[in-house]
């Protein structure tokens, strides 16, 4: 019995061991980057790494495609020692960075060519170009490419190898929506098609919307991992609400509600944080009609990275 | 092995697509050449003696600058990092961008060659030795090149430290200004920088005597390349900025010093940090004016004198041309070749033949000049050549009993100033002193003698360089070769003029027959 490729229709999603890292610590001379990392993404899993600038994201990154020396632990790919064995490692992993990391001279297909030659594999140009669909520019200098083009020529670079990792660092930064919401698709196909993927990100949205796990990180240490919505709910704060009123309002009418958190009243503008839209809506909605205040519009959003992670800081040992 | 290859042919490929890299790394190198070609008068002569200058800085700007701005570029554009994340280990990249630099460098050499060639420039003397010491000095610039690289964060750092070893270079490490010109103190420096050693071997194969006796240069080369590479290999960086210990980057400028360092301890202890006595002004052999012939068959005709015994200015070694064996058994007699002459009287005017007046540097021209017929110097100088003009027929070395030494004591007049560059009456001297030779010596006698003496410019003695105070001219000491080198050319410009196959210029050009009535 054969078994379906990834992808294919019917293959079953893979649960085996993508990535194991243990104890992982980075550290650049005196400052600590990461300390005392622990995770594991499983095959077909996508896990998110979230954080502000310098979390220490990036650095789990360097470190778990071969670009770091970690100063301590260990990292396994797929099986694999990356400490021991990192060109047999590096085979297994396929890394779309922040920027292309391409000259600008070169072309797709020549990029794709010499990507192929320096993992040592058959080179399939066409079927990857079809694939991001890159073939119209596939003789067109990088430099005159667009973000979204790129991007997907960064994302055609990782699947050189065919690899069984799939490292995305920052893959929407600077796109526009379209290309967001194409790149989304293509990173959905991975995981059907039953690979490991890490992404790092700064954007809750796209973590809620991809990702079957996340790890949030602060100061180089983990501060909470789980699924999106069960990490949301834990925080408690997973909604932010912005009210704008035909009158202005007075703050006393809300201020005794339990439903609203953090809020803030300032003439004709509400905006709170609740972890019960609904509630709190019907709740807004019936002290306004009640003081004859009309809406004029109403915004609801994810609660932000910030915001997560402040509450998180706040609330130490919620994992 | 494949991965090295197309890593290499990539490089190439982006770097023919760099118009700016293009412009600095083959436009330049042909537009110094220009400059130098422009700047010694059109001549091909000087032209080779600045080859070691010309090619070591083609060097220093594709190495120095060409090589650390491709790395830092790239390596700011994320390049080099997303290379990393790939199995192929760290040599491999580091190889192929060195040997598409080395290749970019050479092909930048070559042109600059082949265009030094179409204007006139002799083939270098050891072209394998050239190659050998190209390479050579590529890669010792290569390694600088790698070390700049490693202590640059941007491509700004990579301009203001590439200058800094540029312009001390230029100015006082033998490559834009002669060791010979420099202080004492900056030949101390310079002993400690590549650059004397690259123009030195480079020059040596272009118009010198190859690489024999250039051992220490090749050495040194080769020891600052190794400290360099070391360093670069070793410490590579991949990251463009940041997450860098300062220590990191002193170890590897520590590292690649060393090499510079050691050559230039070594060099003091050796006594190699005088500047040399220099071949800059070695204006070719007796062999390259006087054209060999092969014997003919009327071996009993006075014409059929080979060479002479042209004993060459940059070496003391008087080749010879060998009198083919005759074979007593042949049928007919073989064709034989006169043997040269022994003295001056028994030069004949076959001999005058035998010399390529064409091959001779220009009248015009930087080395050897002479006026023009009606030529008229200017006011200022007039009175300097009428005083030697007045001088010359009571000075003591133009007095002198040997005619032969007489004649060479009287070139010295005009090869002096020559030399010292003396550019209001060098032209005009040559004249003045024919003139007065004219006086000494019958037509032919003078003709044989010149011949002679152009043939032999290393007899005789040169005593009178230094009593040229009392014709009215500054006196010379030191290393006199040079002079007799002029001396040598200018024997062959007046023998040339007296037998009539070197015609004199008028100062107008003749109006076009064609264009006469």
């Amino acid at each position: 019995m054969t078994e379906a490729r990834p992808g294919e229709p019917g293959a079953a999603p893979r649960r085996q061991p993508g990535v194991g890292v243990r104890g992982l610590s980075v550290s650049y001379g005196d400052v600590v980057a990461v300390s005392g990392v622990d995770f594991q993404i499983e095959k077909g899993e996508v896990l998110g790494l979230l954080g502000p600038n310098g979390a220490g994201k990036s650095t789990i990154i360097d470190a778990i495609t071969g670009l770091r020396a970690p100063s301590a632990g260990a990292i396994e790919i797929c099986g694999v020692d990356l400490l021991r064995r990192p060109a047999d490692a590096k085979r297994k992993i396929g890394l779309s960075m922040q920027t292309t990391g391409l000259p600008a001279a070169i072309t797709p297909r020549e990029a794709l060519e010499a990507f192929a030659r320096l993992y040592g594999v058959e080179a399939r140009v066409g079927e990857l170009e079809a694939r991001f669909g890159l073939e119209a520019k596939s003789g067109a200098r990088v430099a005159t490419l667009s973000g979204g083009q790129k991007q997907r020529l960064a994302l055609a670079l990782a699947f050189v190898n065919d690899p069984e990792l799939l490292v995305l660092d920052e893959p929407t930064a600077g796109l526009d929506p379209a290309s967001r919401r194409e790149l989304h698709g293509y990173i959905g196909g991975l995981k059907r098609e039953g690979r490991a993927v890490l992404i790092a990100t700064h954007d809750m949205d796209e973590a809620y919307r991809l990702c079957d796990r996340l790890i949030i990180l602060h100061q180089g240490q983990i501060v909470a991992q789980g699924a999106p919505g069960a990490l949301a709910a834990r925080v408690g704060a997973a909604m932010r609400v912005e009210v704008h009123a035909g009158t202005p309002v007075q703050a006393e009418w809300l201020s005794a509600e339990p439903l609203f958190d953090h809020l803030v009243v300032d003439g004709f503008t509400v905006s709170f944080s609740t972890a019960n839209l609904e509630a709190a809506l019907a709740r807004l909605m019936a002290v306004l009609s009640l003081q004859a205040v009309e809406v004029v519009s109403l915004r609801a959003s994810r609660a932000s990275l910030e915001d997560i992670i402040a509450e998180l800081v706040q609330r130490p040992g919620l994992e | 092995m494949q991965a090295l290859v197309s890593q290499t042919g990539l490089a190439l490929r982006l770097a023919f697509r760099n118009p700016m890299g293009l412009l600095y790394g083959f436009l330049f190198p042909l537009i110094f050449l220009a400059a130098f070609w422009a700047l010694y008068r059109y001549e091909e002569v000087p032209l080779a003696l600045h080859m070691g200058e010309l090619l070591t800085v083609t060097v220093l700007g594709g190495a120095c600058f060409g090589l650390a701005t491709t790395l830092v570029s790239e390596r700011e554009l994320g390049v080099w990092r997303r290379y990393r994340a790939t199995p192929t280990p760290t040599w491999v990249f580091v190889t192929a961008i060195l040997i598409s630099r080395y290749l970019l460098i050479a092909a930048a050499a070559l042109l600059q060659l082949l265009v030094a060639f179409v204007v006139g420039m002799p083939v270098p003397t050891d072209p394998a030795g050239l190659f050998v010491a190209f390479t050579f000095v590529t890669i010792a610039f290569l390694s600088v090149g790698l070390v700049i690289a490693l202590l640059a964060d941007n491509v700004p750092a990579v301009q203001a430290l590439g200058q800094c070893i540029f312009l001390p270079m230029l100015m006082i490490g033998g490559v834009a200004v002669r060791l010979s010109a420099l202080p004492d103190w900056a030949l101390h420096v310079s002993a400690f920088l590549p650059g004397r050693y690259a123009v030195a071997a480079i020059q040596s194969c272009v118009t010198g005597g190859g690489l024999g006796d250039r051992g220490f240069d090749l050495f040194a080369l080769l020891a600052i390349g190794l400290a360099g590479f070391i360093a670069g290999v070793t410490l590579f960086r991949w990251e463009p900025s940041g997450r860098r210990e300062r220590r990191t980057n002193l170890i590897a400028a520590v590292a690649a010093v060393s090499g510079w360092v050691l050559v230039g301890l070594l060099a003091h202890a050796q006594g190699r940090i005088a500047a040399p006595v220099t071949v800059l002004e070695d204006v070719g052999s007796v062999s390259d004016y006087v054209a060999p012939r092969v014997a003919t068959a009327r071996p009993d005709t006075p014409s059929d004198v080979v060479a002479s015994s042209a004993s060459t200015v940059a070496s003391e070694a008087a080749p010879h041309v060998a009198a083919p064996e005759q074979g007593i058994s042949r049928p007919e007699p073989a064709p034989a070749v006169r043997p040269a002459p022994t003295s001056w009287r028994e030069v004949t005017p076959a001999d005058f033949d035998q010399v390529a007046f064409d091959r001779l540097p220009s009248d015009d021209g930087l080395v050897a000049p002479v006026a023009r017929d009606g030529q008229e110097p200017d006011l200022a100088a007039v009175d300097q050549l009428e005083r030697v003009r007045a001088a010359l027929p009571s000075w003591p070395p133009g007095r002198v009993a040997d005619p032969v030494q007489r004649v060479r004591n009287l070139l010295y007049v005009a090869a002096v100033p020559d030399l010292l560059q003396m550019g209001e009456i060098e032209r005009f001297l040559p004249a003045i002193v024919l003139e007065r030779l004219s006086a000494e010596f019958s037509r032919d006698e003078l003709a044989r003698i010149l011949f002679w003496i152009a043939t032999h410019p290393l007899e005789g003695e040169d005593s009178a360089i230094g009593q040229l105070e009392t014709a009215g001219l500054p006196g010379v000491s030191g290393p006199t070769r040079a002079v007799r080198g002029r001396a040598m050319l200018y024997a062959f410009k007046l023998l040339g003029r007296l037998t009539g196959q070197l015609p004199a210029r008028p100062d107008t050009p003749a109006p076009d027959a064609a264009a006469q009535p």
